[in-house]
């Protein structure tokens, strides 16, 4: 039996083998980012990227921070809110929709979809109108409202998936006890839900941390400028100064990379849900 | 379908739990509407202009060599980024199972790239590609394989495909994730049974998983379409279109036409393009996971 195993475990050489080769493709982009961030510009002159830095130069850090402050404070900024407030709503919604049965769930659920899926550009133009009419374009105010219009209808969809898994046993019992739907939304659902609200949460924060459209589209200058548009123009105005482009990337990927490392759980399982595939 | 549960509600209640969501929902399909009839007018300039010109827009739109450029260069995106993407995914979907408890060390370093923006992700790859001061020519050039490198993205020819290389390392872990799901829920038996037979390891992609996971393949086939269909950041970024119009896509036109030279009867026009293509997939997919959300 326990040479069945050790044959077993070698058998398995080859396959680890090939695994690590491929893992280390997908790090190389990782480790270039990381390494020559560290490095002083004399080094990078050198050409030799491949190559760990000499010491930590933490001054493009410093740069590159200095660069991207107002962007990181206003993506931070608009990012929470919109979080806050999407999962909420798209929720609250979603509840609804998934654990009550009336006559028009379906077709709401198939017209969400639909408006989610499409391209952003699709309304890209008019949103920016209405940002104008309503006065708030190039403010994070705007901003919150334009990713809220957006992303709400996606986080119906996910918590919408999420809550189907349920079971229907503890609505019953609770609708014995004369417990209503807004009471079942915060005493029950919430509660016992939270895998889905996390997962969700953490998937739209991503959503707009990350995006770019929405953010060049609405905005000018650095007020209320997000830190993806302040990163895209940082590759502009220090073309070839490696080092600093590739802190500024570090920086700004610190949020959504944290949010993978300690809550990669939920940002799988909210990704899965987010494809409706149940 | 399931019995419905047993919780009583009333029509305020519905208005109370869905009228946020529909009034956002119909809100966008009353922006679709605008962007419908903006693409039928000669709007020229930030400031409307309601001026019908019925299908004129489209009419230059198809005149234009531009617009069939950045059409053409979705089509190669849908083929060179989905086809890879779902396949290399699906591979180390089944690598990872067969791995055992390596799987969890892993998983997350196919998957990392997809938290990161597309902005850090262009960033990162503009640098990569970059013909004289990259990285990719920089490693061949001191590994001795100087001879192999390239322009990558300085050419019209490879510029694309550098972009969809890009997308490639930040997608694939997506559609294995996806692909990691579907192979676990293949019954084990079938795979005992496939042992008992003595079938190899790659008789069991073969003939068991491969034929078990065409619904993980309809996701990520849906999903990635879509994605390619509204790329942006990453053409932005690293190539800003160039060389020439060479990596322009319709997401990238319609930008470029609606606020940078304020052609915004023209840009609307390919927004409707995009709508179209978009809708060709959007609408199946969605019909299919409401009837699978409420079975």
């Amino acid at each position: 039996m326990r040479k069945i195993n050790i044959r077993k475990r070698l058998s398995k050489l080859p396959l680890l083998f090939v695994l690590t080769v491929a893992a280390l493709v997908w790090l190389l982009p990782m480790y270039t980012m990381v390494a020559n961030s560290l490095k002083t510009a004399r080094e990078i002159s050198r050409a030799q990227y491949y190559l760990p830095p000499r010491g930590l130069e933490l001054q493009n850090y410093v740069t590159a921070f200095s660069i991207l402050q107002q962007g990181l404070l206003n993506s931070l900024l608009v990012s929470l809110p919109t979080t806050l407030i999407a999962v909420f709503l798209g929720s609250w919604a979603g509840f609804f929709l998934s654990r009550m049965r009336f006559k028009y769930s379906q077709t709401i659920f198939f017209a969400t979809t639909i408006a989610t899926f499409l391209p952003y550009q699709v309304v890209l133009f008019p949103l920016t109108k209405l940002l104008v009419t309503l006065h708030v374009i190039n403010t994070r105010p705007g901003l919150i409202l334009a990713y809220l219009i957006l992303n709400t209808p996606m986080a119906m969809l996910i918590t919408a998936t999420f809550f189907e898994m349920i079971p229907v046993e503890l609505q019953e019992a609770a609708g014995l006890d004369g417990c209503g739907p807004i009471t079942f939304y915060w005493r029950i659902l919430l509660p016992v839900g939270r895998l889905a609200i996390i997962s969700t949460a953490i998937l739209i924060f991503t959503f707009v941390w990350n995006d770019f459209l929405i953010a060049m589209a609405m905005t000018q200058g650095p007020l209320a400028q997000m830190a993806t548009p302040v990163l895209a123009g940082l590759k502009g105005n220090y073309a070839q100064v490696w080092h600093i482009q590739m802190a500024g990337a570090m920086i700004t990927s610190v949020p959504p990379l944290l949010i993978f490392i300690f809550l990669g759980r939920y940002f799988v399982s909210g990704l899965m849900a987010g494809t409706l595939k149940g | 379908m399931r019995p419905i549960p047993d919780m009583s509600y009333n029509r305020l209640h519905i208005l109370l739990f869905l009228a946020p969501i529909f009034i956002i929902v119909l809100l966008l399909y009353g922006m679709i509407a605008w962007t419908m009839a903006v693409s039928m007018d000669n709007w020229v300039g930030m400031a409307p202009v309601w001026k019908f010109n019925g299908l004129q827009n489209y009419v230059t739109l198809f005149r234009m060599e531009r617009f069939w450029g950045s059409l053409r260069n979705n089509l190669t995106w849908m083929v060179a980024f989905i086809i890879p993407s779902a396949m290399l995914g699906l591979v180390l979907a089944y690598g990872l199972v067969l791995s055992g408890r390596a799987e969890s060390l892993f998983r997350p370093l196919f998957l990392y790239p997809l938290a990161l923006s597309f902005v850090v992700t262009g960033t990162l790859w503009a640098w990569m590609y970059d013909p004289e001061a990259g990285v990719i020519n920089n490693i061949l050039k001191s590994i001795g394989l100087g001879s192999l490198s390239q322009p990558w993205i300085a050419s019209p020819r490879q510029a694309t495909f550098c972009l969809i290389g890009a997308a490639i390392w930040q997608y694939t872990g997506f559609a294995m994730t996806l692909y990691l799901a579907a192979i676990r829920d293949i019954p084990g038996e079938i795979f005992e049974a496939a042992k008992v037979d003595g079938a190899s390891d790659m008789q069991i992609f073969r003939h068991v998983v491969v034929p078990n996971v065409t619904q993980a393949t309809m996701v990520t086939i849906a999903m990635m379409t879509i994605f390619s269909l509204k790329v942006f950041d990453l053409v932005w970024v690293i190539t800003f279109g160039g060389p020439g119009t060479s990596t322009e896509v319709l997401g990238f036109f319609m930008f470029v036409a609606t606020y940078r030279q304020q052609f915004v009867g023209l840009g609307a026009a390919i927004s409707v393009i995009i709508l179209i293509l978009a809708a060709a997939v959007v609408v199946p997919y969605a019909w299919w996971s409401m009837k699978k959300l409420q079975t």
